[in-house]
């Protein structure tokens, strides 16, 4: 979601105006979630997605045309898969209502500067919710983290019942469609018209303890995933712009006392790619005391257990030292410092998204059922 | 841990001496191993010339950890003058154990950190 100011910005250097489909509602297996995006520029050029390609991105890109013709917003509703793919059983099984509207991307075009608005806020790590409604998305609310809002639905009473909407939505970090309610200020949903709450979290943070060789492809794929990266180290001589051109921060210091610093939420991972216990120690004693989101360490398991002996003889409790990934990552067989960044992202985010990094496939034939639809998803071509 | 460096070292890294941070120190220094990355800051309260109090701050080994917790401690009382040519050997003495040459400039870290803090101090 970060990602759409400059995907604007972009397409605003090329295209005078651009149709913008959002994925404003799914039902069932969708490998997409509220608010994806897709942009089609009248000069042809195409961005985002709002599934994974296939016959649903085919559709939305024929619909922009009529919607860059017109001006005129629609609504479309889509199963997954065509026809013939229900007929062979290749459907994905899950519907998706889209929404897409005409946009004017002159210089200083209102929806550019909304979202630049809201970029500044995610780039401040502060999430931000943008509320409009479906039967007039020109009509737009953007409400803050704080609680601040700019904009309006129209009606007072509109506008009041989106700012507790999306405040319970800010917390959760989730888009959806609601209806609005009207007159209860306390209403998490009501009877009013449905509005979509466009919710822009900040980016997950991961921040790296040791600034070595695995450090370094880390920070690169973790980039690629979206992640905001800080690394941190003692020394400057490895921490350099030249080992680490894509982090966001470099911190050179004490480590357990920059660590003291970081906001450390359940969005954030730390990694201690360090491999010393000198750091490992009092890095870990202060992390723990956070509500990090995921800790790993690299190193073996011996080495793993030495290290949280020592904090458990500090009086450390069982449950906090539990949260410690060691060794790091999934057993994928990993052996260079890449490979090892890749398994090591891949259990952050399996972490994160409350999983066991199990195989799909494996998972299928354990269920006895036919591989799931997100298999699907990765390894064969979406029908249409 | 302890049967490698000794007993003194081992309880002064486990619960070091003087860990944390002054308000308002008069004198602070971070010094770094750059090969090791072992880095550590001392800060110093000062009064009519005089030491009075010390505390530290660091990620660092079991040795460098336990001479600066030791260090911190012997010094407060001390003249500026008497800090600053505080005796190395003095300091390893009180490691009780006898370390190896790789591992002395270790113990020196402190003590680098301790005379960076005064220089500023003194030149003041």
């Amino acid at each position: 979601m970060e990602e759409i100011y400059p995907q604007l910005e972009a397409l605003g250097r090329s295209e005078r105006r651009v149709a913008m489909a959002t994925l404003v509602g799914t039902k069932g297996t969708t490998p997409k979630k509220e608010g994806a995006k897709m942009w089609v520029g009248e000069g042809g050029h195409v961005l985002g997605s709002v599934t994974i390609g296939g016959c649903v991105d085919a559709r939305v890109i024929e619909e922009s045309e009529g919607v860059l013709q017109s001006g005129a917003p629609r609504r479309l509703k889509m199963a997954l898969g065509d026809e013939d793919a229900w007929e062979i059983g290749l459907s994905c099984g899950g519907t998706v209502e889209v929404l897409v509207e005409r946009l004017e991307l002159g210089g200083d075009a209102p929806v550019l500067a909304l979202y630049r608005r809201i970029a500044a806020e995610v780039d401040q790590n502060r999430a931000a919710c943008l509320v409009r409604l479906l039967r007039e998305p020109d009509r737009a609310l953007l409400v803050l983290a704080n609680g601040d809002c700019e904009g309006s639905l129209g009606e007072e009473a509109l506008d009041h019942a989106a700012r507790s909407q999306a405040a319970a939505l800010l917390l959760r970090g989730t888009s959806r469609t609601e209806r609005l309610g009207t007159n209860d200020p306390a209403a998490t949903s009501g009877e009013g018209p449905e509005a979509f709450f466009e919710v822009h979290s900040p980016r997950p943070h991961l921040v790296l303890i040791g600034a070595g060789h695995v450090s370094m492809p880390l920070t690169e794929l973790a980039k690629t995933l979206g992640f905001r990266i800080t690394v941190v180290d003692a020394r400057p001589r490895f921490a350099t712009r030249e080992r680490f051109p894509r982090a966001d921060e470099l911190r050179i210091g004490i480590p357990s006392e920059i660590v003291e610093q970081i906001p450390l939420v359940a969005s954030t991972a730390v990694v201690l790619t360090v491999h010393d216990y000198k750091v490992e120690v009092p890095v870990l004693r202060a992390v723990l005391k956070s509500a990090v989101g995921y800790v790993g360490m690299l190193g073996n398991r011996h080495r793993g257990r030495g290290v949280l002996e020592v904090l458990r003889k500090e009086g450390v409790a069982e449950t906090q030292l539990a949260r410690v990934h060691v060794p790091v990552g999934l057993d994928i067989g990993a052996q260079t410092a890449a490979e090892i960044a890749t398994s090591i992202l891949a259990e952050v985010i399996a972490v994160r998204s409350g999983k066991s990094g199990t195989s799909l496939a494996e998972a299928a034939k354990a269920d006895r059922v036919p591989a799931s639809p997100a298999a699907s998803h990765r390894g064969e071509r979406a029908p249409g | 841990m302890s049967d490698v460096y000794g007993a003194v070292i081992a309880e002064h890294f486990r619960r070091p001496h003087n860990l944390g941070s002054l308000e308002s120190p008069d004198a602070v220094h971070e010094e770094l191993n750059p090969l090791c990355g072992d880095r550590i800051r001392i800060e110093l309260k000062l009064d009519v010339g005089r030491v009075v109090a010390a505390r530290f701050r660091g990620d660092a080994c079991m040795v460098a950890v336990a001479a600066t917790s030791l260090l911190t401690g012997m010094v407060v009382g001390l003249s500026l003058d008497e800090a600053a040519q505080f005796p190395e050997e003095r300091l390893l003495a009180a490691l009780e154990t006898t370390l190896r040459p790789l591992r002395m400039q270790c113990a020196r870290l402190p003590l680098q950190a301790l005379r960076g803090a005064l220089d500023g101090a003194i030149d003041r």
